[in-house]
């Protein structure tokens, strides 16, 4: 069963996400801050990385991701990012900056969610 | 009345446009040096300098006016005489200093004089607040002016200064450096050592080192560093703040003239970081004298490929710096503002989100930092994020650059932890028995003596290195009455309650220095106050009660009932 880790400081949002994931028969690991998020990785060797860009700092999900690949080059992340409304901004992959597999934009349906997951992992 | 020829104006336009460019963003060097040809900005130039960018010469008037170095009603005299008027210049004597330079010239201030020689006018901070009262004449800076002194400039200029004691470039006074600006590091050392690193492994340096931006608002560099070099866009641009345009900071001056080629090192650095390959210098007008000094040291580095294409070999790191320069707008020096004037706009601060790192210049990914910022980026990169934050305290790492002025016996540049307790600078500087201490600058806060054993960092009294220190003797009704001057003038004017409120409170002072000022009114000015602190649309407005606010609050016993000396 593949194991998602969840890294998101907005609870509700976690929550949510998690009951689709777990209905839909994955594995959950949840974090609720970058530093959280790097030591679950450890422990839990989640398959995938949902995360989320704006944590403590705006550009904790950026350091993160760079993080991640690090560790574990082909490690699949799907970004979620919601600051595009609230502050206009649009990023870009790149894989020195922004080292993610794809973007997603917050509030997602769960079946785009559950659809992108499946993308990443099967490739 | 002078007489001028379209056509040569077209052609002198035509010349600039190639060596500035075609747009918009051209128009604010286009017109400073027409107006270093002219003297001035007659109609017909502006109207031809619109037409030749295609924009309406309306717009272009509209820019003329708001800087206050353009000059579009008259011709201005061959030597502009700027007399420094804010705090530290106030306290240092400049009444007098005024006062016998319209003995000298017969004028009045905003007056020239009949001969066409002389233009005489107030100015706001020079950046040379340590070594007050000081005064500029065109792009010429001088020190510790007293009334003789006043006298003999003039007598130099009218010479045209062929001979002349006053030195060209009047030095800064650095009384106490440390670790940062004894760097002992050479040209392109740190370039060098960041162009073999990865870009995610420089800004992370810079995240470890804790380095927050030195021009007072404290946001952490490598955040953005990290949004603009994640932010979507081909275009991507790196701005030095050298405006300097806050009271009693003059630190920058020294930086920018003394330790040129580490400025210039950390703003590649950042370009390389985030993607750019475009930057400006956005020097204030009050330093022009120092343009051709920058613009020398640049050619310099593009003959050791330092910039340019394929940066020290680097494929594909190309990167190219430009100076542009302010034209005596305080509100330039706010990142919004100071881009919008890049672009050739008035310096009207934009509302925030969206932030700069997304949508800066021409809506294009941009950083914006301070000039002892992107010294010390360089620095880290050269010496580890260790090198930095062993010294500070834990929310505010490393080393500043302090400028102090005002009441001490040691005024001048100090280095200095950040966590320094107030009353331990004091003794540095010997400024033991001060009243009161502005830390901070103008948009800054004002603590009395009970305060001085708080410390100076981000977590307890932030600043950008403003400290203007008040000795016992001095009228703390003068001080808010300089400060509100300063930002009834300064104010841009797009919202209402920095545009109407400062003046109220400004009104306000002057019933307390008439002692007509209940305390049912003084009461009502500070909501007043916080009104404005909460309503305005940029950080001008947002801080330009802070200094009246502290000190109504710390100096009740001083402003109230006064008895003008009149009665
Ligand atoms: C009215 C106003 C004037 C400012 N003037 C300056 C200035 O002269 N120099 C400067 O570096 N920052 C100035 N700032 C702060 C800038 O907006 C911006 O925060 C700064 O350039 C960011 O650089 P840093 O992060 O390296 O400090 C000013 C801000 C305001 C609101
Ligand atoms: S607060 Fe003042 S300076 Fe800032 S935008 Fe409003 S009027 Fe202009
Ligand atoms: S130079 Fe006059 S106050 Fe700064």
């Amino acid at each position: 069963m593949a194991k998602i880790l969840i890294v998101d400081d907005d609870k509700d949002f976690v929550s949510a996400v998690s009951l689709v994931l777990k209905s839909n028969g994955f594995d959950v690991a949840i974090a609720n801050s970058r530093q959280e998020g790097m030591e679950k990785f450890d422990e839990d060797n989640p398959d995938l990385v949902l995360l989320d860009v704006m944590m403590d700092e705006p550009d904790d999900g950026f350091v993160m991701a760079q993080s991640l690949k690090k560790k574990v080059k082909d490690i699949p992340i799907l970004m979620l990012t919601s600051i595009g409304q609230v502050t206009g901004m649009d990023f870009d992959k790149d894989s020195e900056m922004v080292p993610v597999d794809d973007f997603e934009q917050k509030p997602i349906m769960p079946n785009i969610l559950l659809e992108k997951i499946n993308q990443l992992l099967g490739k | 009345m002078q007489i001028i020829d379209r056509q040569k104006v077209n052609e002198q336009i035509n010349d600039l446009k190639k060596k500035y460019g075609d747009d918009r963003s051209a128009l604010m060097p286009i017109l400073q040096d027409l107006q270093e040809i002219y003297e001035y900005l007659p109609n017909v130039v502006m109207q031809e300098t619109a037409h030749a960018l295609g924009i309406h010469p309306v717009e272009v008037e509209g820019v003329a006016s708001f800087y206050s170095f353009f000059r579009t009603k008259e011709k201005q005299g061959k030597y502009v005489i700027r007399l420094c008027r804010t705090i530290s210049c106030d306290l240092a004597g400049k009444s007098n200093v005024a006062r016998q330079l319209e003995n000298e010239l017969g004028v009045k201030f905003g007056e020239t004089t009949k001969d066409g020689k002389f233009t005489l006018e107030y100015t706001n901070c020079l950046g040379m607040c340590d070594q007050g009262p000081a005064l500029m004449i065109n792009d010429r800076l001088f020190a510790k002016v007293d009334p003789e002194k006043a006298s003999q400039i003039i007598a130099d200029c009218r010479r045209d200064f062929l001979k002349s004691d006053f030195p060209k470039v009047v030095p800064s006074d650095v009384k106490k450096a440390g670790p940062i600006l004894d760097h002992g590091l050479k040209p392109a050392e740190a370039l060098k050592k960041a162009l073999g690193m990865s870009r995610s492994d420089i800004i992370n340096t810079i995240r470890e080192s804790g380095l927050k931006g030195r021009g007072g608002a404290g946001f952490p560099t490598a955040v953005k560093w990290q949004l603009a070099g994640a932010a979507k866009g081909k275009n991507k641009y790196v701005v030095c703040n050298a405006d300097e345009g806050e009271p009693g900071t003059f630190k920058d001056r020294m930086l920018l003239y003394e330790h040129t080629d580490i400025l210039l090192d950390g703003m590649t650095i950042g370009a390389y970081a985030i993607g750019a390959s475009k930057g400006f210098i956005y020097l204030r007008g009050e330093y022009l004298y120092m343009k051709k000094y920058l613009e020398e040291a640049l050619k310099n580095r593009r003959s050791e490929n330092l910039l340019g294409k394929n940066i020290l070999g680097k494929d594909g790191f190309n990167f190219n710096i430009q100076i542009r320069m302010g034209a005596g707008a305080y509100v330039c020096g706010e990142e919004t503002a100071l881009i919008e004037s890049l672009e050739g706009y008035r310096g009207e601060p934009r509302n925030r989100p969206p932030f700069p790192v997304d949508t800066g210049f021409q809506g294009n990914p941009t950083i914006v930092n301070n000039v002892e910022t992107f010294i010390d980026a360089a620095l880290i990169i050269s010496k580890g994020a260790e090198w930095f934050n062993e010294h500070g305290t834990e929310k505010s790492k490393g080393m500043k650059i302090f400028s102090i002025s005002g009441d001490c016996r040691h005024p001048g540049i100090y280095e200095f932890p950040f966590g320094i307790k107030v009353s331990e600078l004091l003794k540095e500087v010997g400024g033991e028995d001060a009243k009161a201490v502005q830390i901070g600058g103008a948009s800054g806060h004002c603590i009395s003596r009970k305060d001085f054993n708080r410390t100076i960092a981000f977590e307890d009294i932030g600043s950008g290195g403003s400290i203007i220190v008040f000795g016992p003797d001095t009228d703390m009704l003068q001080v808010a009455r300089n400060f509100l001057e300063f930002f009834v003038e300064e104010s841009c004017g797009q919202c209402t309650p920095c545009r109407d409120g400062n003046p109220k409170l400004l009104e306000g002072v002057e019933m307390l220095e008439n002692g007509r000022c209940s305390v049912a009114y003084l009461n009502e000015l500070k909501k007043l106050g916080e009104t404005i602190q909460n309503a305005s649309k940029c950080g001008l407005g947002q801080s330009s009660p802070n200094a009246f606010l502290s000190i109504v609050d710390n100096f009740k016993p001083e402003i109230l009932g006064r008895v003008p000396e009149a009665e």
